[in-house]
Formats: structure tokens, C-alpha cells, sequence
């Protein structure tokens, strides 16, 4: 005799909850946000359907080329981040004396508050009593006061600086642990073989931290394409836009000047770029744990 | 048994003391700042005055920090909750009145003559006042006399021209460590006001009485052109700094001179300094830039009627002298107390003599625009990426959306 199979409903009671939040505070501000931009709504009360007017009116103008400026600034900073963090995760996985002092000190920019540090940083790039000019004019680097954030390319290049030196820590530390989980038995047994250090390095560590190179890439690139508070404490966007990312440019059009509608638009190209970087990254998660598993 | 008396009575006491205020309306005032300075203390006094006046209803004052409180107040608005009165830079009143979020103060022509002309042109657009000013402020020239003295200039003797300006600030960068003038072209508001006090010098104009962009004139390519040139002789790097810093390097005398408002007066005694009118340009008379900030009643509050008799009250010209003199604020009306103000301290007379041939902050229907398309014009300029005709042509095309 067949009988009916009893659904237990108890799991999905249990998952109400989240659902319920997830919808409230994440779908739904979406939604609305997706339908904003196809309305005109300002700080009006009134407001009507306008079909694709903003994303015309966006693509009209220049924001291909502060997509492009996005592009670059994300591109630039997150090398830097990786670069550096490879390196200082090295530094701290060597067996020299203070190892958890120097792992400890590695920290501070990441544990301070953003502003603070942007702040700080701001303090740094002033021409006049600033210690980067005032250090390149002792070395007769430069032969008055440099002003960084005063001229497009300086300010570009300053902002990602801070950006890198606001998110290596976390980088370095990530990519520390991957290191410390690569067996001890593989470096002795190369190093018997006369593998030099660099050799080592090259046909062991990187490889084997590849994953979470490749991980923390992703999410930093999702970190960095949204990172708002550096660029606006330091520059606003400018000089002349020189610094308007899509973030930036996204909170002018739709806080600073009210166009709801339009800033919804710009959101909504955020929200499409972002989701092609988590879909890459969902993707490699799911090879890497696969991997593991045939392995 | 006796806690529980007292608890019991506590709670009774608050109880009928909620009944009593639960009665009174509540007129929801929202406030840039917080609840310390000079002037509180009397705005609170007046306030208390005008609800003994109006019985049933309870002025609630919400303080919200500068930098946020013009957008709380305006995204409440816009959901359809405003406040009933709020503190707004008088700038953004076209904006919220094109988007019927804010109603007209009746004035009569008895309480429109108080003001003189100009200040009441930073309120007014349709031929509507959309608010009262309640802040003020002017601008004028600061020189320090030691750093002119040891350029070999007069040090009682500030510049009255352009050209004088020019022809000072390169003495003392040719002949000082120090820099000539302290320039501000930061991607900041106040970039857009330093600009704004040279058109209003050579008599220039943004936009008209009539509501038409006029930016495009030979009187504000030659403000933009004088504004790049002055880079020539001021601090290195014009585009990083805002007004605010520069009165850190006038306090140490690393610049002879900069323009900026009258509370510096209390903050740069460490240097022997003066104030002067702003030099004035080829085709202009002596003028400065005039900002106002304006108590605004809003639409759908409930409440319109008694918000405007506050606001009235409040900004009535005995009232808010009082204020603005305990406050430290340009007094907004030429009344026989203001007097007494230049009398008792002479520094007064630069801030007050050009507000009768200043120019408003522009009213347009997008300020945050506005000021982008301007500073652009100004940085352009002060990199050398353009010259000021071009900058001054291109700017004029784009104020055409926010007028």
C-alpha cells in the first residue's frame, strides 16, 4: 500500500523569519529602487512613469566615461591591495623574532575609523603642512609644496593610496591563514630537493594560495567598486570629476540634488555590475569547493 | 508600601502632565545645529513667548547637525511628513516652492521695506517670499599689515581694485616667504561663493530678475579670468582648499590676504590684521556676496498658520536683532541699533557697507547643480585647462536646466 508522504513543514516555518527580513529590508528597497528609475521622481510627492528617459539621459551625458574612471580606479586599487597583501603576508608567515608583534601592527589601518584615517590622510596631502610634500621637499624631490589633491592625476593616484592602505590589512591577513594551511611537509621536502626560496615560493605557496587570492579579488572588487566614504572625504568627485565613480556620482544625483529618478537609474547600473561580480564569484566558489571534493 | 505610593503617585503626577501636553499641538521645528551658542538662549525665550500667546500649541525644537539637517528636513517633505518650520539656506527655496513643498510668507510692504533690497531678492522668486531670513552673512578682504609692511607696502593701505589686488599679492610673493593672496577652488560651495563676490565686484549677474540665465557676459569672463590669474600669486594648489582652510594659513602668515566672512574676525588675532571692502573690478562698484538662511513653513505640516505667525515672530526686526547680537550674525536690517554695533567695534563697516549694492546667491530650481557647473568653470580655469571665455560659455549652456 502506498501512502501519502507526510510534508514536514517545520524547516520552512523556520526559515519565515529571514525570509521576512530579507524581503523587507533587502527586496524590497530593490524593487522600489528599480522602480524609481523608470518614474521622475524628484523631492516632488508627484511623480510619473517615464519608461527608459533616465537611462537615456544617463548614457547621454558622460557617464560612460565615469564607468570607465570606476573601472580603473577599482582595477588600480585592488592590484595594489593583492600585490601588497602577497607581500605582507609573507613577511608576517616568516619565522623572524616579534612575528605577532609585526601581525598585530598590521592592523591599526584597518581597525581605525574610516573617516579618522581618511581625515588623516587629507592632513597628509596638504601641500603646506603635510608630511609627504614636506618629506619630498627635504629629499629635493619636489621644489615647493605639492598640493595632491589639487590637480587630477595626483588626486586620483591619492585616493587610491588611502583605499589600499585602508584594505590591505584585511587582504594580508586572509591571504596569512591560506598560507599557514599549506603543509610544512612541502616546503622541507623542495628545500631537501635545493629549491631556492624563490622557487619555493613560485611552484608552492602561490599556487596553493591561488583560491584565496582569487576570493579576495572578488570581494574587494565588490568592496572597492562601492567605496564612497574615502573619495568624498577627500576630494567630493573632483578636481573637475577627476574622482566621480559610479558610487559618487550616484549619491550627487539622487541626495545632494534630489533626482530620485535618476539616481535610481544609476543605482540600478551599480546593482547589474555588482551582481555580475557575485555571479563570478558564487561561480569560483562552487569549482573550488567541487575541487576539494574530487580531491 | 510607601515605594509603591510613590510609584503609584509618580505615575499618576506623569500620567495627567502626558494629558495635559498630549492636548497641546505640537509645532515640530526642525533646527541646524545644536542648542548651544549665543543666540539659543533667546530663541528659546521668544519661542516660550509666542506659546504663552498661542495656547494649545508646543513648539518641539529638533537640533540636527549642519550637515544633515536641510536634507532631513527636505526628504520628510517629500515623503509626505515635513516638518512644520525648519532652518534652510535660503538657496533652496525656489527648489522646494517649484516643488510645492513649502508655502509663501505674506509680507506686507511695510515689512519688505525693512529689509534692504538685495537681501530680500535671497527669498524671493514669482514675486513670492518662500522665507524669512534669520542668518547673514557678508564678505570682505583680510590683509595681514606685517607681511604687507615687510613687502614693502603700506600696511594701512589695503587694495581697493583688482588690479591693486593683483599688483599687492605678487609684492608679497616676490618679496616674503609668503604667498600673495589665499585662493579657494575646491569642489566645495564655498568655491562657488569666493567666485561669486568677483561677479557681483564687476557687475555680473548669474541669473536675472526675470529668471533668465545671464552668465554668459564679458563681466563674468572677466571675473573668471581675474579669479585664474590671481593663482598666479596665491598658496600653491588652489584647487585643494576650500575657504575654510585658508584661515589656517593666513593665522600662520603664509598668505597677505583672503576674503571670507565675519566670524574670522574672532579667529585670526594671532596676526596683525585689518578687513577692507573686496576690490573691485574694471565694470563693477563695490559690492559682496550676500547668503541668507530662512526659517521655512512647510506644506501639509496642519499647522501652516501658526508656523508662519512663529516664523513672524521670531524674525521680526526687534527679535531678530536681538538675536543676531547675541548670535554674532550680520545684522539682516539697517535698524538704529546696528549703530551702536560699527560705534562699539569699526570692523563692522567693511561687512555692512556693500549689502546695499550686493548680489543673492543665485535662486535656482537646482542649486547642487548650479554650484557643480560653476566650480567646473572655476577649476578649469585654475588648472589652465581652459580659458575663461570658453569656461564662462560652457557654464552659461548648462545653468540653462536649473533655472
Amino acid at each position: 500500500m502506498v501512502t501519502a508522504r507526510k510534508i514536514d513543514y517545520f524547516p520552512y516555518l523556520l526559515l519565515v523569519p529571514a525570509t521576512i527580513v530579507t524581503l523587507v529590508i533587502v527586496a524590497w528597497p530593490l524593487v522600489e529602487t528599480v522602480r524609481l528609475s523608470f518614474t521622475n521622481s524628484t523631492m516632488s510627492p508627484i511623480e510619473e512613469y517615464i519608461g527608459f528617459a533616465n537611462y537615456e539621459k544617463m548614457f547621454s551625458r558622460r557617464f560612460p566615461e565615469v564607468i570607465a574612471r570606476t573601472f580603473i580606479w577599482m582595477a588600480l586599487s585592488v592590484s595594489f591591495k593583492i600585490l601588497v597583501g602577497i607581500i605582507g603576508a609573507v613577511l608576517l608567515n616568516a619565522a623572524v623574532p616579534g612575528r605577532t608583534l609585526f601581525r598585530i601592527l598590521v592592523m591599526p589601518p584597518w581597525i581605525v575609523p574610516i573617516a579618522i584615517g581618511v581625515f588623516i590622510w587629507g592632513w597628509m596631502y596638504n601641500g603646506q603642512f603635510g608630511m609627504i610634500s614636506g618629506l619630498m621637499q627635504r629629499a629635493e624631490l619636489i621644489d615647493g609644496p605639492l598640493e595632491f589633491l589639487a590637480f587630477r592625476n595626483t588626486a586620483f593616484m591619492a585616493t587610491i593610496v588611502t583605499d589600499v592602505w585602508i584594505g590591505t590589512p584585511l587582504v594580508t591577513i586572509y591571504l596569512l591563514a591560506a598560507m599557514q594551511g599549506i603543509s610544512q611537509d612541502l616546503h622541507e621536502a623542495a628545500w631537501v630537493d635545493g629549491a631556492s626560496r624563490l622557487y619555493r615560493f613560485r611552484r608552492i605557496t602561490l599556487p596553493l594560495i591561488m583560491p584565496a587570492v582569487a576570493t579576495m579579488s572578488l570581494l574587494s572588487a565588490i568592496w572597492t567598486f562601492n567605496s564612497f566614504d574615502i573619495i568624498w572625504i577627500l576630494t567630493e568627485g573632483g578636481p573637475r570629476n577627476a574622482t566621480t565613480t559610479m558610487i559618487i556620482d550616484t549619491y550627487k544625483t539622487a541626495i545632494s540634488r534630489f533626482k530620485y529618478g535618476e539616481g535610481s537609474a544609476r543605482a540600478v547600473m551599480i546593482v547589474l555590475f555588482l551582481s555580475v561580480f557575485a555571479g563570478f564569484y558564487f561561480l569560483m566558489i562552487s569549482r573550488f569547493a567541487r575541487r576539494e571534493v574530487i580531491e | 508600601m510607601r515605594v509603591l505610593s510613590v510609584l503609584l503617585g509618580s505615575a499618576m503626577v506623569l500620567g495627567v502632565a502626558g494629558i495635559a501636553s498630549a492636548d497641546d499641538t505640537r509645532i515640530h521645528m526642525i533646527q541646524c545645529g545644536d542648542n548651544t551658542g549665543g543666540g539659543v538662549a533667546i530663541r528659546d525665550r521668544l519661542i516660550a513667548e509666542w506659546e504663552a500667546e498661542n495656547a494649545g500649541y508646543e513648539v518641539d525644537i529638533e537640533y540636527v547637525p549642519w550637515g544633515q539637517c536641510q536634507e532631513k528636513s527636505t526628504t520628510l517633505a517629500s515623503a509626505g511628513n515635513p516638518p512644520a518650520l525648519s532652518y534652510m539656506g535660503s538657496r533652496t527655496l525656489k527648489q522646494l516652492a517649484q516643488n510645492d513643498l513649502i508655502v509663501p510668507i505674506d509680507m506686507t510692504d511695510a515689512d519688505k521695506a525693512t529689509y534692504a533690497p538685495p537681501v530680500l531678492g535671497t527669498v524671493t522668486a514669482n514675486g513670492q517670499v518662500w522665507g524669512a531670513p534669520t542668518a547673514f552673512s557678508t564678505k570682505a578682504l583680510f590683509w595681514n599689515k606685517d607681511l604687507f609692511a615687510a613687502a614693502g607696502l603700506d600696511p594701512e593701505t589695503p587694495p581697493k581694485t583688482w588690479d591693486e589686488m593683483y599688483e599687492f599679492a605678487k609684492a608679497i610673493k616676490d618679496n616674503t616667504d609668503a604667498d600673495g593672496f589665499g585662493l579657494a577652488a575646491a569642489s566645495f560651495d564655498n568655491t562657488m561663493h569666493q567666485f561669486l563676490n568677483y561677479v557681483y565686484t564687476n557687475g555680473g549677474a548669474v541669473i536675472d530678475d526675470a529668471g533668465e540665465i545671464v552668465f554668459n557676459s564679458e563681466n563674468n569672463v572677466q571675473a573668471l579670468e581675474f579669479y585664474g590669474r590671481m593663482a598666479e600669486v596665491s598658496q600653491p594648489g588652489p584647487v585643494a582648499y576650500d575657504r575654510a582652510k585658508l584661515r589656517p594659513l593666513f593665522v600662520e602668515s603664509k598668505i597677505g590676504m583672503f576674503i571670507s566672512g565675519p566670524w574670522e574676525r574672532n579667529l585670526v588675532n594671532d596676526v596683525n590684521w585689518g578687513v577692507a571692502p573686496i576690490p573691485v573690478g574694471p565694470m563693477g562698484q563695490p559690492g559682496t556676496l550676500l547668503i541668507t538662511d530662512s526659517l521655512a513653513v512647510f506644506k501639509n505640516s496642519g499647522v501652516e498658520e501658526q508656523a508662519v505667525s512663529l516664523v513672524k515672530w521670531l524674525t521680526g526686526p526687534d527679535n531678530q536683532l536681538e538675536f543676531e547680537i547675541a548670535a554674532g550674525l550680520t545684522p539682516l536690517r539697517d535698524l538704529p541699533g546696528v549703530q551702536a554695533l560699527r560705534d562699539e567695534d569699526p570692523t563692522w563697516t567693511a561687512f555692512l557697507d556693500a549689502i546695499p549694492t550686493g548680489g543673492p546667491e543665485p535662486f535656482v530650481t537646482d542649486y547642487v547643480g548650479l554650484q557643480d557647473t560653476i566650480n567646473e568653470a572655476v577649476q578649469g580655469v585654475v588648472l589652465g585647462e581652459m580659458d575663461a571665455a570658453e569656461a564662462v560659455e560652457m557654464a552659461a549652456e548648462q545653468l540653462e536646466e536649473f533655472k
